[in-house]
């Protein structure tokens, strides 16, 4: 690569493609998948679609980079505050109540959802085969987006946010928010219209289900309960359908196309059983959207809705479960993989958690179950297994992946992968271990009238300084991460020509290079 | 009050509406059909199904010639 | 693809009806509440609250309260709530119908506050509480509400809002503890938390 188009390819200013143009159109009966047969054309478009998306991504990323590190310090400060009250107390902006939230709108509005975004974009034109249209506008949306989620913060740390759980962002950046995301929506929506690839793959049926989910979700929570406002216990009902589907039909199917592509990608072997993956994106738009009453049970609604609720969760195991067959199986006989990988190690680890939260979550929603644990510390690490251990660890591995093909730079260093991993690894495991124990002696403890409340209040601390020492261990990956980030983008660090891995790269190459061996292993 | 019906009104003719439209597409265009051939659109053709393609990207394919075999 | 009506029915229906059922159907049952009239008196459950009350809502909002303490009430023998003296009855949708936004909560880092005014009806406690919940509740973990007070100079007569701290958290002589207007319509609000009024619809075990 010579010096020039380094140059070239680190420029934003680089020509970005206007309006994208089909690549070899495809013939307009689906089905008949269109190839390229010459692979050197296949190879070069590949090229092509990912420069175009180079600019708006990147820009999403970076935005995305930096929430993490915020929300990470809005965690540890929440996590310290929980048992050492005293730690940075008297000022207003910086109390628990308010931190809390900024830290939940960071991370969910800031570091998730436009990560999310970019990761869907590059989909969208990777699946699509057609560059990505509208990459100005779309540089335009990412900054009117992270413009929106400073406000928003800033507004909560002033005291001006809604205590609505999962949209606090006080009444003025919702309309902000929506805005970036119609460009997005808009880009999505065209870039598939000129696909050269006839074939819609499961991985764009998510990422339709979650463009169009969220913008109706968002809209409707916030003109039901904030510019609107209806009164009362149906508003509980509202937050939590929000709150519950902005989980599944936002987070989660993102989450999920990216694990689809990136898996039989990496491997280079196709999804297990692709009927299967149709039949789980079905199953999870139907039932998902009945579950959200499960945070309600025991509370002031309906009775007939929680219990519609419960059977819902319970209906969750199908798509679930079909998700589950269908990596696993993907895997089978890959495994050795694992240890080479980063895009691979740290997705199939979104992957198995995708499958062990849910089926806690199904669980959990059980009346006997929920008795115990729901207002407990037990349900934060639910939640952190789902947006950390899922979401956000799949994130990563899908940035390990598209990072390199847009900054044309590899990772500077596997050391600081390492740590990322078992930083963020390691910390997630002992947060999930400390809060779920925790929790359940929590709620058994408040189950029994016998026990004063502040002997529970002490008893917690120990589980609660446990979370903490997780959130160093995260946050510390977290560092690793921006600066591997940092370093990617700015081309610094040695220039490498071969993929960073995490282990020896000569066994990596021998393992790889005898296909059979591990091909034909069980279940293909 | 009016306006809360008519959220609920749209919203459900919306979701409900657009995965109608949806799935007759799907039907309509043989999406629902040949999964196994599904399964492989996402490899391209210098990408041979079966093996591992997680690899430094390269560099851009030359005009002439050369494609590289990685990416 | 003969029964492709049926089954696109079929699919409308049943994705509208989550719809449906999880918001509209709880709006039309409980969106039109009226309040209940009380036996043996003219005046009715619940009322709205009072203006002072209502802007400590407000304070309640800004704190993030909601985050450690929920304002629910489950029903018998379901949890533990009534047995630890949290309330007489669960709490039903009525109890919310003025609640904008509702303030329900998820979590019980700290107790329920459902019935907060009538299990702790002094308004000290509340001031010593909020301004650090050590003093009334050694062990608490819950932040300190300093900023909702005021340090001040004693100018003549001692003012008649000062918190009487004791000696461990007393300010430098000369000096006393005052609550801003915050933190009068905070513990306002706190006050009127009340749930215990019998309703129809939720028995008194
Ligand atoms: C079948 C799938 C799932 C079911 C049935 C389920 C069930 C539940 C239930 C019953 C609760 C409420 C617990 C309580 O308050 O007592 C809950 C909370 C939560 N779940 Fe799940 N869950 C599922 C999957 C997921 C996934 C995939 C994610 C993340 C992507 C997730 C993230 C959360 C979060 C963040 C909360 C806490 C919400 C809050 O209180 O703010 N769950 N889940
Ligand atoms: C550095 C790692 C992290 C730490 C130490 C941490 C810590 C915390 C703490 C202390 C809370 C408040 C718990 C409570 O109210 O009792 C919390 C809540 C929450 N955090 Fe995190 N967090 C971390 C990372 C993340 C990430 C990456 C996300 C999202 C992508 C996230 C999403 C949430 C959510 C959704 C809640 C609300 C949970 C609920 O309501 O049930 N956190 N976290």
């Amino acid at each position: 690569m010579s010096d020039t188009r380094r140059e070239k390819s680190s420029s934003p200013a680089s020509p970005a493609p206007r309006g994208g143009k089909a690549i070899g159109r495809a013939s307009d009966r689906g089905g008949s998948v269109e190839r390229p047969i010459d692979p050197e054309r296949a190879a070069r478009r590949r090229f092509r679609v990912d420069e175009s998306t180079r600019v708006p991504v990147l820009t999403f990323f970076t935005g995305g980079a930096f929430w993490l590190l915020a929300g990470s310090i809005l965690a540890l400060l929440a996590s310290i505050k929980l048992h050492t009250p005293e730690f940075l107390d008297g000022a207003s902006w910086l109390t628990f109540g308010r931190v809390r939230p900024a830290h939940l709108n960071t991370m969910i509005y800031g570091w998730a959802s436009p990560t999310g975004i970019g990761v869907i974009l590059w989909l969208t034109a990777r699946l699509a085969k057609a560059e990505l249209r509208f990459p100005r506008l779309l540089v335009a949306a990412a900054v009117v987006w992270n413009v929106a989620v400073l406000w928003g913060t800033i507004g909560i740390l002033r005291g001006e946010g809604t205590s609505i759980e999962w949209i606090e962002f006080p009444p003025y950046v919702p309309p902000l928010l929506v805005l970036a995301f119609s460009i997005v929506a808009l880009s999505v929506a065209t870039t598939f219209h000129d696909r050269g690839e006839a074939h819609v793959y499961v991985s764009q049926w998510y990422i339709f289900g979650a463009i169009f989910w969220f913008p109706w979700l968002y809209t409707v929570v916030e003109l039901l309960m904030v510019y609107r406002p209806m009164a009362g216990s149906p508003q509980a009902s509202v937050n939590w359908w929000f709150a519950h589907n902005v989980l599944g039909l936002w987070l989660t199917p993102i989450g999920l196309a990216t694990i689809y592509y990136l898996i039989p990608k990496v491997l280079g072997r196709p999804v297990h059983s692709y009927y299967l993956s149709i039949v789980g994106f079905w199953s999870l738009a139907l039932f998902y959207n009945w579950a959200g009453a499960h945070h309600l049970i025991g509370g002031p609604v309906p009775a007939w809705l929680v219990t519609v609720s419960i059977v819902a969760s319970m209906m969750m195991l199908i798509p679930v479960g079909t998700v589950a067959i269908n990596h696993h199986f993907t895997m089978v006989g890959r495994f050795a993989i694992l240890k080479y990988s980063p895009t691979l190690r740290f997705i199939v680890f979104g992957a198995m958690s995708y499958t062990a939260v849910s089926v806690q979550g199904s669980f959990q929603s059980l009346r006997d179950w929920n008795e115990v644990t729901h207002f407990t510390h037990y349900t934060i690490a639910h939640a952190h297994l789902g947006v950390y251990s899922f979401f956000t660890m799949t994130m990563f591995g899908a940035l390990y992946y598209i990072m390199p093909r847009l900054t044309r730079w590899e990772w500077a260093s596997a050391r600081l992968i390492r740590v990322h991993f078992w930083g963020t690894a390691g910390g997630m495991a002992i947060y999930w271990i400390g809060l779920t124990w925790g929790g359940v002696l929590q709620g058994a403890a408040m189950n029994d009238p016998k026990v004063p409340f502040l002997d529970i209040v002490k008893m917690m601390i120990p589980y609660l300084w446990s979370r903490s020492l997780a959130g160093v261990l995260m946050t510390t990956g977290h560092v690793a991460f921006a600066a591997l980030f940092t370093m990617n983008m700015l081309h610094l660090g040695k220039r490498r020509y071969e993929p960073t891995l995490l282990d020896d790269p000569r066994e990596y190459a021998r393992l790889i290079a005898s296909p059979p061996a591990w091909e034909e292993t069980p279940a293909s | 009050m009016t306006l809360n019906y008519i959220v609920f009104a749209a919203s459900a003719l919306l979701f409900g509406g657009s995965a109608v439209v949806a799935l007759a597409w799907a039907m309509r265009k043989g999406q629902l059909e040949n999964f196994q051939r599904g399964a492989t659109s996402i490899f391209d053709a210098d990408e041979p199904i079966g093996r591992v393609t997680d690899s430094f990207p390269g560099q851009k394919p030359k005009p002439a010639g050369g494609a590289t075999k990685r990416s | 693809m003969n029964h492709a009506a049926t089954i696109f029915v079929g699919v409308m229906l049943t994705f509208a009806s989550a719809w449906l059922g999880l918001v509209f159907l709880p709006y039309v049952q409980l969106g039109n509440i009226e309040p209940a009239a009380i036996e043996g008196s003219t005046d009715a459950y619940p009322k709205p609250l009072g203006g002072l009350a209502a802007r400590g809502r407000g304070v309640y909002i800004a704190g993030g309260c909601v985050y450690c303490h929920t304002q629910q009430i489950r029903p018998e023998g379901f949890g533990a709530d009534i047995e630890r003296g949290w309330g007489p009855r669960r709490t039903v949708a009525r109890d919310y119908m003025y609640d904008r936004p509702h303030l329900m909560g998820t979590n019980r880092t700290g107790p329920d506050l459902a019935n907060i005014g009538a299990r702790q009806p002094s308004s000290k406690w509340h001031h010593l509480h909020l301004y650090n919940p050590r003093i009334t509740s050694p062990g608490s973990v819950m932040p300190s509400f300093r900023y909702l007070y005021e340090k001040r100079k004693i100018t003549g007569e001692r003012s008649r809002l000062a918190l009487e701290l004791p000696e461990e958290w007393k300010p430098e002589s000369g000096y006393e503890i005052v609550p801003t207007d915050e933190a009068l319509a905070l513990v306002a609000y706190l006050q009127a938390l009340d749930h215990t009024t019998p309703l129809k619809e939720a028995e008194t075990p």
